[in-house]
């Protein structure tokens, strides 16, 4: 098949659109943080804005300079919700670090503001962060064979021209060569599987795409 | 017979006037000592030692409720109609999306029960029939969570935009017919908590319905659009015009996670009952203990059960909750997919292990199958997995029609008699 297929899945416009669209836009971790008043939260509460905004600050302090150029990225903040912790607010900061290829998963106690767990590996890999969708999206726009597609495909939908990746409705998924053949190298590798929404509620056939952040790069699967 | 009914009638009236106490203090200040074992949620031997020692604080316990496990915005707490009560918390979380805690259940007349730690989707994976592709749907589901319109969460609050918390009927609850008097009868009603998360084409609705009669019903509903991928006659259905193109059909392997603490984590056991005898007059009951991690199939009458044998009903029976009708189409996966290869997982509490597959913690294994190594249970976790093949047909476009998979836990034993 190659990498001339890009087909226009015509999904056919639907109230879900309506919906759907907004939330699709990259932005920050709004789903967790609770939006209520600064209040002090109980055991069993979700994360707050802050504590979220704390954690990472925490997590992220040792790998600040790899941050900074790009190599490594906070992907997002979890509660630690342990039975063997249940009174106490913990938080687990998940960053990644492409160059090596290594999750790093820093666990942060918020009632005495230190790191008090860190854990690193190879081979495991979280959801992609909304700011990895984006990486990701911008990626396949600059790939010389689908970067055109792409923007073929929003000017026909929206009626004008893709001024960024913004105007894409991005949703990724990690992809790992198992039982599907190609783009070996994603079993080291970060590795994200896009769905990318375009106005008129149509998606792009992106299923045999696979954007290999670790190295950059855009891979087609054969099947 | 009457006896007994009367004596089950006083002991559920006694229960209710002291409904609002924290256990303990109720168990010694509002019953008997020698019904404390029998009364649902005493947990026997050790709180009633426990409940009579604090004899003398417990009129201060009985004045003001005990703390709620979760702030405002994030608590349910509702009595329906029946009386019937449920507690809970919820939070929205990075991956798991939808995620209930801390789930608390109080029949009418009698005192709460601990049922559930946490419970939350563990994975949607969609396999498609020609092969590829395969996604594992849980990405990061919390941030896919749609803001609810108004009209999205009938007669219910909205939390957070992305939470509804509602009341649904549910039909009858019974009927039964009288002798001269008139008929007896009650319509159901469920708490039901969901949210809906945006996956590619899809829509999922993550739904948990907890009812009257304290079943647990979790389900998802598929809606949203087809995927449009094309493929051979052999791998799908022509849903176009005329028979040029064929949409594909794929499975929605969908995993539960639920962390059962009947009274808390210690005690609880699970069971699997089959009942033997095939073109035979006789069926016998076989109870099978699972003392180590355990992976199980389904069978036409085999069903499953959480209990806690510290945890007794008025009857002194043990509590429990049952898991069954689940209608599941049963994928099974190639080697490399062996977490589909069973129904139910039982498995020992470990923190990290979260999803059925694509686990995303360090230091733990990746799938489901591989949390299964032999360890002796001592506080079971177990996961659900139920399949859907969906054949694609002309109705599914577009916006298709919602497709539902789910299961169902009921209570068994938690109360003495039916306690409408
Ligand atoms: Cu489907």
């Amino acid at each position: 098949m190659g990498r001339q297929r890009i087909v226009m899945a015509l999904a056919g416009a639907g109230a879900v659109a309506v919906v759907g669209a907004a939330l699709l836009l990259p932005g920050g971790q709004g789903s967790q943080a609770a939006e209520a008043a600064p209040r002090e939260p109980v055991p069993g509460d979700p994360l707050t804005g802050a504590e979220i905004a704390r954690a990472g600050d925490i997590a992220s302090a040792t790998s600040r300079a790899h941050m900074a150029a790009g190599r490594v990225n906070l992907l997002y903040v979890e509660r630690d919700d342990g039975k063997d912790a249940e009174e106490r607010r913990r938080a687990d900061a998940y960053l990644y670090d492409y160059a090596t290829d290594r999750l790093i998963v820093r666990t942060v106690d918020l009632g005495r503001g230190t790191i008090v767990k860190e854990s690193v590996t190879r081979g495991v890999q979280p959801p992609p962060s909304k700011a990895e969708e984006v990486r990701a999206a911008e990626l396949l726009l600059a790939d010389p064979a689908y970067g055109g597609g792409v923007r073929e495909a929003y000017a026909r939908a929206a009626g004008r021209q893709l001024r960024s990746v913004a105007d894409l409705g991005l949703r990724g998924l990690i992809f790992t060569p198992g039982q599907e053949g190609g783009a070996r190298r994603c079993a080291a590798h970060r590795c994200v599987r896009l769905f990318v929404r375009l106005p008129g509620s149509t998606w792009l056939d992106t299923s045999r795409i696979v954007v290999d952040l670790s190295a950059k790069k855009i891979y087609t699967l054969e099947w | 017979m009457f006896l007994r009914l009367a004596l089950s009638c006083a002991m559920l009236t006694g229960g209710l006037g002291a409904a609002q106490t924290a256990p303990a203090a109720q168990a010694s200040h509002a019953m008997p000592a020698a019904r404390v074992s029998a009364a649902p949620a005493a947990r026997t031997p050790q709180d009633t030692a426990v409940a009579q020692a604090s004899q003398g604080t417990a009129v201060a316990q009985a004045v003001r409720a005990p703390a709620a496990p979760c702030s405002a915005p994030y608590r349910i707490d509702r009595t329906l109609p029946n009386g019937a009560r449920w507690q809970l918390c919820w939070e929205m979380r990075n991956i798991e999306g939808l995620t209930l805690t801390k789930v608390v259940y109080t029949p009418k007349g009698n005192r709460p029960v601990s049922v559930l730690r946490s419970a939350a989707l563990a994975q949607i994976h969609v396999p498609y029939d020609s092969g590829s592709p395969r996604y594992h749907d849980i990405g990061a589901l919390g941030s896919t969570a749609i803001p609810l319109l108004a009209a999205d969460c009938p007669g219910g609050e909205r939390r957070e935009q992305s939470v509804c918390v509602t009341t649904r009927a549910r039909g009858h609850a019974y009927l039964k017919s009288g002798y001269e008097e008139p008929s007896v009868s009650a319509q159901g009603s469920d708490l039901v908590v969901f949210a809906a998360f945006q996956v590619g084409w899809y829509t999922y609705l993550a739904e948990w319905a907890f009812s009257d009669d304290g079943a647990i019903t979790p389900r998802v509903g598929a809606t949203g659009s087809l995927a449009g991928s094309t493929t051979t006659a052999g791998h799908g259905w022509p849903i176009g015009v005329g028979s040029a193109t064929f949409e594909e059909s794929h499975s929605h392997n969908v995993f539960w996670r639920l962390d059962f603490d009947i009274q808390g984590k210690s005690g609880d056991v699970v069971e699997q009952y089959d009942f033997s005898g095939s073109r035979t007059a006789k069926r016998k009951l076989k109870r099978t203990t699972f003392t180590r991690e355990a992976k199980a199939l389904n069978r036409r009458t085999r069903w499953w059960r959480v209990v806690d044998r510290g945890v007794r009903n008025a009857d002194g029976h043990p509590v429990s909750w049952e898991l069954n009708n689940s209608d599941s189409s049963q994928y099974r996966g190639p080697a490399g997919e062996a977490f589909t290869r069973a129904d139910v997982y039982v498995t020992g509490y470990r923190s990290c292990e979260r999803l059925a597959s694509v686990n995303p913690a360090p230091r733990c294994a990746g799938s489901v199958d591989r949390y299964v190594n032999g360890e002796r249970l001592t506080d079971p976790v177990l996961w659900v997995n139920v399949g859907y093949h969906h054949v694609p047909r002309d109705e599914d476009a577009d916006p298709m029609p919602t497709h539902w998979q789910g299961f169902r836990v009921t209570p068994r034993d938690v109360t003495a008699k039916n306690p409408h």
